[in-house]
């Protein structure tokens, strides 16, 4: 037993704590559950941010052009492949594509077919959607040299479609994986054209499926943009340009953006400004989730604080004891406080592991509530994330062990061993 | 035989709403190294009040009180612990053993507050004098009362102290294990040196000390020498 003090009021705290192990565990358990919200959270808020980074970033583009209408609108068109569908004239392009500032400028016409239940997810009754993506390969993949055609079996000869074709069409990752394709299978859709009562159901042949990319080209349908134009029976319009300048940076951006918002129908969507957006959907959100997690955190702590106390009533005659028996007003404070700490240690430590263990679920139940507009992953619990959690739980644990071990450490022995006899 | 305790003219009052009781009322008590004190009284007559003072439990509120040689009147709460800490050893009737801890741990437990090494060997020499060396690495709930109660003056024992205080040692125990623990105590002064002071319900055990204090009121009312047969 000849151990530093601290090791062995740090032993002795154990052994309190051991006394009663139910009211311990439950203590550490409301610890653990607030430090795992609060990890998930903060995990979340980084993953969430980083997610949109790395979405943004694969788009390719540093700015877009689309028809005018909501920012909030034109910030999930970009990461989700176009809900919300407006449409731009297509002599737009041309006239944007002569500016001087441009290095290069790509077309893309979006819109919404509906597919066969013939993929792994569909339902049996349910029709699914998909996205279809017109886009002339050549400068698409200007703005996307990553994106990468599949090989080896099944998708040998895989190729993107032939700009003058009407029926080729090359699927994302996740379309081939839901659908089950492969190079030279069929694919259907049903279409709406535009201004026509009836839906046309359209058969297309899969001439290339690409490598997974983990952004919203996984999941979209690629074909000719002149086909998709054709097929929605919009000929003259397109959804989105997307640009890079020459020279990229705020000023030039701005300048950009004044030339071109003088066309009543445009606007201009820079990369940051869709990230801010993206960003400032969820701040709300997020605010109100961490505000749950800090009155979590605070009844975690007030239940630590009842515990001690309880355990210090308790041990009243004992604390008596050992105030008789040589124990300093420190030595009490110590031992009391330590027990406070060690609370709020092994929470925050089972809390963390909870919640990496726990990540995968937490994405799941965020997404499944939500349509966050980013693929990739959303909930990044780093060490920076982890170490604030076990090191900010500590430290209210030191604060919160204050009061109770106060207490303890004022009691006066006569009147403590005297309490104890009568309890 | 040299005073280890002395108080002259002790009082101690407590305030009850806007009453104040006189707990002590003047008591002179001098108690040297080796003697064996019982202190006799009716419940209230200030056994304990007096106890608490003489072992620097609580202050005085009147007259003066060395203890060890150092004065202890007056002096603050964390006064008190410093005059304490290694001269006095206390024995309750409440054993307050840590349950967590083994009966060893527990006999060690002040050296731990002091910061003075613990020597197994020493914990187990300790033991062996009250007779529970076979008991070291028992946990308390698995002891009786008596056994408890040793451990307690054990506990008392480990920090070699010059005085050892106790307040109704014996209140919980049965007769066979009051009279171990009182037979403890007499060899305790007499082979020690110690100088033991007792509070007790029970007259027989009380005039086996060598001397015989009985309050009444906050008052010494007799002192006696017992003879020895």
């Amino acid at each position: 037993m000849n151990q530093p003090i601290l090791m062995r009021y740090t032993t002795l705290a154990f052994r309190n704590l051991r006394r009663r192990r139910v009211r311990t565990a439950l203590t550490v358990a409301g610890v653990a559950l607030a430090v795992m919200v609060g990890v998930a959270l903060g995990g979340f808020m980084l993953g969430y941010r980083g997610a949109i980074d790395r979405s943004i970033d694969m788009l390719g583009f540093q700015v877009m052009i689309m028809a005018k209408g909501c920012p909030y609108e034109a910030a999930t068109m970009m990461l989700k492949g176009g809900t919300g569908l407006l449409y731009l004239p297509a002599d737009t392009f041309d006239k944007v594509r002569s500016d001087q500032a441009v290095e290069s400028i790509t077309p893309v016409f979006v819109g919404v077919a509906q597919k066969e239940g013939s993929g792994i997810r569909d339902g049996a009754k349910e029709a699914a959607f998909t996205v279809i993506s017109g886009v002339e390969p050549a400068s698409y993949l200007v703005m996307k040299p990553w994106l990468r055609l599949k090989a080896g079996a099944g998708f040998e000869n895989g190729r993107w479609f032939k700009p003058e074709s009407e029926d080729e069409i090359v699927l994302g990752f996740e379309a081939a994986e839901y659908e089950q394709r492969k190079v030279g299978d069929d694919f259907y859709a049903t279409i709406q054209p535009a201004g026509k009562p009836d839906a046309l159901r359209r058969r297309f042949k899969v001439v290339g499926v690409l490598e997974r990319t983990g952004t919203q080209d996984d999941g979209t349908v690629f074909m000719p943009i002149r086909a998709a134009r054709l097929a929605f029976n919009r000929p003259n319009e397109l959804t989105i340009l997307g640009i890079k300048l020459k020279d990229f940076n705020s000023f030039k951006l701005r300048e950009f953006e004044n030339r071109w918002l003088k066309l009543p129908e445009v606007q201009v969507v820079g990369l940051q400004q869709v990230k801010t957006t993206l960003i400032g959907l969820v701040a709300t959100a997020q605010t109100m989730i961490a505000a749950v997690a800090a009155i979590a955190i605070l009844v975690a702590l007030l239940g630590v604080v009842n515990a001690i106390l309880m355990s210090v009533y308790e041990r009243t005659g004992e604390i008596g004891i050992m105030k008789a028996l040589g124990a300093r007003r420190g030595d009490i404070f110590q031992l009391v406080w330590l027990e406070t700490l060690i609370l709020c240690l092994l929470g925050s430590l089972v809390g963390s592991a909870a919640a990496v263990v726990g990540a995968g679920v937490v994405e799941r139940a965020i997404r499944s509530l939500a349509d966050l507009g980013v693929s990739g992953s959303i909930v990044s619990i780093t060490p920076k994330v982890l170490a604030y959690a076990v090191l900010g739980s500590t430290a209210l644990g030191c604060f919160a062990g204050l009061y109770p071990a106060w207490r303890a450490s004022s009691m006066r022995p006569v009147d403590a061993i005297r309490e104890g006899a009568s309890q | 035989m040299k005073p280890l305790i002395e108080a002259k003219g002790l009082k101690r009052y407590y305030r009850r709403g806007v009453e104040t009781v006189k707990a002590l009322d003047g008591v002179d008590v001098s108690i040297g190294e080796g003697e064996m004190v019982s202190i006799l009284g009716p419940s209230g007559s200030g056994k304990t009040t007096l106890i608490n003072l003489l072992s620097c439990l609580d202050a005085p509120s009147e007259g003066t009180l060395t203890v060890a040689g150092k004065p202890a009147a007056g002096l603050t709460e964390d006064q008190l612990v410093e005059l304490r800490r290694g001269t006095l050893g206390f024995v309750f009737q409440q054993f307050h053993l840590l349950p967590t801890l083994t009966v060893a741990e527990n006999v060690e437990l002040p050296l731990v507050f002091l910061g003075r090494s613990v020597e197994r060997r020493k914990t187990l020499e300790i033991l062996s004098w009250v007779g529970l060396e076979d008991r070291a690495s028992h946990l308390p709930n698995e002891l009786s009362g008596g056994q408890m109660q040793r451990v307690a003056i054990a506990r008392a024992l480990s920090i070699e102290p010059r005085i050892l205080v106790a307040d109704e040692p014996t209140g919980n125990l049965d007769k066979k294990s009051g009279r171990m623990i009182f037979d403890l105590f007499k060899r305790l002064a007499r082979e020690k040196g110690l100088a033991v002071l007792i509070t007790t319900h029970n007259t027989a055990f009380g005039y086996e000390a060598d001397r015989v204090i009985t309050l009444e009121d906050g008052r010494i009312v007799r002192e006696e020498r017992p003879a020895r047969t």
